[in-house]
């Protein structure tokens, strides 16, 4: 059985690692941020499923054997949220880079170094 | 009620956050008294804790009265041992200081109530990180830690410095983070669960390579947290360019807790400390960090920024120490994990001082501070005395036993390296001692009077705090160190405080999940990952612009004649025989921290490679 979801989730991982260690430009390094952190929320949810699964909801008969696992669903929402907060930041910071350095090329922006 | 501790006193700081942002036009007279109570009562709270701790009991608690069904974790469990409580005293007492002293600190800067905002959420996010027992709510608080921390460093948004430093920590602090997600997913996937005591329950079958990738994952995530060369490169900048409040949390605090979420991977979740291969990759971990933050210490002439560097540099010591898997290593690492707390927040604290005064931090600049503020010169040489290992002060006693514990494990080389590089942080301090306080005083300094009272009240009592830990290390040895190192070495008291002591048999009640085939998928990942950093390394454009090589000329000393009476070396030029001899090192080490965020991304990417393949190969 090919496992799609897996192969998808870790081409996006590297693919997100590219983008932060090889692209120049700010903000393509905060997209490379983002599918890095999409790449991880697909694993993490796909590590909940199950073939023919059910809903995860425990009122009915027991159907526990066939659900889902809803804790990686709740773990996934809650590293989307994350990942949202940290790229309005990284987003934010960028217009003051801008500001102060005019230029967004990660080659530029380094006065602090040594 | 002890057991419900914990969970207001992670309540009250992030309530008190709220409060503070809906008032926005508060006085500050009411705000300083709000952020006092906010940060006063949990470190109060933390003190009632003392008692029934050091009696040997955990207090447990489950959120939501979530109680664990058949002896397994189906809600977030959070637990007070002796190691949680240790950390959570530092965080309290040191956020409370920093509290008192940042009120006069910034004075004259703009939003100051969404500093305290920010601040307050810092506070809480550090606490309910000691106290959780849930992998991935130690995930979810180290985010609102960073993202507080990298809002708080970029809070004096009109420097150019602080809006950089935030960037490039936000990048390095978030791969470290995903990597720590990526831990977090894997074990989730081995074990079913996410209870730190109900993955070390399985931790006897770990041999398995998913699980492995998670352990490498899971420390080199911590790792960035804690600044573990080669993760350090966001400490200096951050540290140099956020107020001097944040710095003392930022350096004291918050790295302390990724050493504390080290220890809770390394002797709790995984318990590998047993393991001679995974104690000489922390040794070897902890020597490469306080070589590398000394030399880099030595080359730097901004105030904060050595200071930053002089704290990778001990986070190397404490890490050697408790890589040692021995007790008594670990109570020598916990004790200067103590220790390093007390001076470092107090030298950033100095540091303040003098920017408040002087506007500066560039030690060519700055000169005979000793006249202007003889409080902050006191205070600022019994750290820089306790940070070299000076006795009788604090940091003597901690790194003499780290020097003793080393060798008597036969790792003498360690010790040996050990001193050499304690030797090197007093010759740095000297010149810091030197150069801001002692020698003439330059233009800059004429009109400059002592720090406030409110500023040097901190300084003061962690200056008291450094002379006591140094005069009687047995009382703090067998009080508060010997409990918390012992308690390492039993995690089962742990486990037991959880799910009660029948906590042996227990399997989950369900069936994993049977779609997931990790092995395949990691070793294509893991093959692809080397793949792409090797394609990384050789595309690399042309070199870049040269970070500036050491020069060969000796500056201004005046060794002959008249003049010399009159020459005042300035910061750089104090140690330049040392630097000439080893210029060929420094300036590969100077030139390797080229600024370059993506190189600094690159760098723990190889980290976690390395560690990977080290633990794949020898376990």
């Amino acid at each position: 059985v090919i496992n799609m979801n897996y192969i998808v989730s870790m081409l996006l991982m590297v693919m997100g690692l590219y983008c932060i260690l090889q692209k120049e430009n700010l903000l393509k390094i905060v997209m490379g941020l983002g599918i890095l952190d999409n790449g991880l929320n697909l694993l993490l949810i796909s590590t909940g499923y199950r073939r023919n699964g059910l809903a995860p909801i425990l009122s009915g008969p027991d159907k526990k054997l066939m659900m889902v696992d809803p804790i990686p669903q709740a773990l996934t929402l809650t590293s989307i949220v994350i990942g949202v907060c940290v790229t309005a930041l990284a987003l934010a910071i960028i217009v003051k880079v801008n500001e102060h350095y005019h230029s967004i090329s990660a080659h530029e922006i380094r006065r602090l170094q040594g | 009620m002890k057991t419900e501790l914990p969970i207001y006193i992670i309540i009250i700081p992030f309530a008190a956050a709220f409060i503070l942002s809906c008032l926005a036009k508060l006085r500050p007279r009411y705000r300083k008294f709000l952020v006092l109570l906010a940060t006063g009562i949990p470190m109060a709270l933390t003190f009632f804790m003392l008692e029934p701790v050091r009696k040997g009991v955990i207090l447990s608690y489950w959120l939501g009265n979530w109680q664990p069904l058949n002896g397994w974790a189906i809600g977030i469990g959070m637990a007070v041992d002796p190691l949680s409580l240790f950390m959570a005293v530092i965080i309290g007492v040191s956020t409370f200081l920093s509290g008192v002293y940042s009120f006069r600190y910034l004075e004259n800067d703009h939003g100051v109530s969404k500093y305290y905002t920010l601040f307050l959420l810092l506070t809480g996010a550090m606490f309910a990180f000691v106290f959780s027992a849930d992998l991935f709510n130690m995930y979810v608080f180290l985010e609102v830690m960073t993202v507080a921390a990298i809002s708080l460093t970029i809070f004096r948004e009109h420097k150019s410095g602080a809006i950089e430093a935030g960037f490039k920590y936000l990048i390095t602090g978030t791969i470290g983070s995903s990597l720590v997600l990526l831990g977090v997913i894997l074990l989730y996937s081995a074990t079913g669960t996410l209870n730190l005591a109900q993955i070390g329950m399985k931790a006897a079958d770990w041999n398995h390579p998913v699980v492995i990738f998670a352990f490498a994952s899971l420390l080199t995530g911590f790792g960035v947290k804690g600044f573990l060369v080669p993760l350090h490169t966001w400490p200096p900048d951050a540290h140099m360019s956020a107020p001097s409040s944040i710095s003392m949390i930022l350096s004291g605090v918050l790295s302390k807790t990724g050493v504390y979420a080290l220890i809770r991977v390394l002797y709790f979740v995984f318990q590998a400390m047993h393991l001679p291969a995974v104690q000489m990759l922390v040794i070897v971990w902890g020597v490469l960090t306080m070589v590398v933050g000394v030399i880099m210490a030595l080359l730097q002439h901004d105030f904060k920024r050595l200071l930053a560097f002089h704290s990778v540099s001990q986070i190397g010591y404490i890490i050697t120490a408790l890589g040692l898997g021995t007790i008594f290593g670990a109570t020598a690492g916990l004790y200067h994990l103590l220790n390093h707390v007390l001076f470092k927040c107090l030298l950033f604290l100095a540091a303040g001082a003098v920017l408040y005064r002087t506007h500066t931090t560039n030690l060519s600049e700055l000169g005979g501070l000793v006249r202007k503020m003889p409080w902050t010169f006191t205070f600022f040489t019994v750290g820089a005395f306790s940070i070299s290992g000076i006795p009788p002060f604090n940091g003597f006693a901690s790194k003499w036993m780290i020097y003793k514990a080393t060798a008597a494990t036969g790792f003498y080389p360690v010790t040996m390296i050990a001193i050499l590089v304690s030797t090197l942080t007093l010759a740095s301090f000297v010149k810091v001692l030197y150069s801001a306080f002692l020698r003439k005083p330059t233009a800059l300094v004429a009109n400059i009077s002592e720090a406030p009272f409110s500023m040097l009240l901190p300084m003061g009592l962690l200056s008291v705090g450094c002379i006591i830990t140094g005069l009687f290390p047995e009382a703090v040895i067998e009080k508060v160190l010997s409990p918390v190192a012992g308690s390492l070495f039993v995690p089962g008291q742990y486990y037991a405080a959880l799910f009660g002591h029948s906590f042996l048999n227990i399997g989950p009640t369900f069936s994993l999940p049977v779609f997931w085939q990790p092995l395949v998928w990691l070793l294509t990942f893991f093959l692809i990952l080397v793949g792409l950093l090797f394609f990384v390394k050789l595309s690399k454009a042309g070199p870049l612009k040269s970070a500036g090589s050491l020069s060969n000329e000796s500056g201004t000393v005046f060794t002959g004649g008249e003049s010399a009476a009159n020459s005042n070396p300035g910061a750089d030029d104090l140690y330049w025989g040392l630097k000439h001899v080893f210029a060929p090192l420094f300036n590969w080490l100077r030139k390797a921290h080229s600024g370059v965020i993506n190189d600094y991304a690159g760098w723990i990417v190889w980290t976690v490679v390395i560690v990977n393949l080290y633990l794949l190969i020898a376990l």
